[in-house]
């Protein structure tokens, strides 16, 4: 079985669903997000880049536990869901403590459904 | 000096963004509590799935760039410190965007 795989999806749902059902910042929705997340992606790959290189690797992949897709450079593809769930995660944590004086004049999402979650 | 090659390009990630606090202006940093919150249930969590795939075997670490300092339950300080740095990095990141996109 592909763990890595199989783990670094679950990851992503397991934050997915987090946004969802709980947090509801709807930063997902944003634009400021999918810059950010480019500009993130882009600095991903260079630092992932050295730490996966496979001439002097600082981190090694059993080969059984991945896909053995490796982009660009000798990166594992599984790192980009790792890594979105990470960042994601944290981006999501921070937003929901946000002072509404730090709101971006964008429109909130119109539909709302009532919610029982926690609010701060 | 290999041995500190992971914990190096870490500092290098903290060093690199340290402008977007101090010359751009974004207040990361300067909230301590609330990157406290945001990056603390990220290392917990990230840190536990790094525990389960090492044990399970699906990575592992090239000592030859690690300190060998250890945090407990064969997690290298190097990862749990790439999941503080990284996130604060990213946090980093998107304040920096929504104030280049406030102040256009």
């Amino acid at each position: 079985m592909h763990g890595y795989t199989l783990s670094a999806l679950a990851a992503c749902f397991a934050v997915l669903g987090l946004e969802l059902a709980v947090f509801r910042t709807g930063l997902l929705r944003r634009h400021t997000y999918w810059i950010a997340f480019g500009i993130i992606l882009f600095f991903q790959v260079l630092v992932d880049g050295w730490l996966t290189k496979l001439s002097a690797p600082i981190v090694t992949y059993a080969r059984q536990h991945f896909s053995g897709i490796r982009f660009p450079w000798d990166i594992p593809v599984e790192d980009y869901l790792f890594g979105w769930a990470m960042c994601t995660l944290a981006l999501l944590l921070w937003e929901r403590q946000s002072d509404p004086s730090d709101q971006e004049p964008e429109p909130q999402p119109v539909f709302r459904r009532k919610s029982s979650s926690l609010k701060r | 000096m290999d041995r500190f090659q992971y914990l190096a390009l870490l500092g290098l990630c903290l060093v690199g963004t340290l402008p977007l606090e101090l010359a751009l202006g974004v207040r990361v940093w300067r909230r301590p509590a609330r990157l406290t919150r945001s990056v603390l249930p990220v290392a917990v969590a990230f840190g536990l799935y790094d525990i389960l795939a090492i044990e399970a075997g699906w990575w592992g670490f090239n000592d030859r760039y690690l300190t060998g300092w250890e945090v407990g339950f064969g997690l290298p300080v190097e990862e749990l410190a790439f999941f503080l740095v990284i996130p604060v990095c990213g946090i980093l990141t998107i304040e920096a965007v929504r104030v280049r996109l406030r102040r256009r």
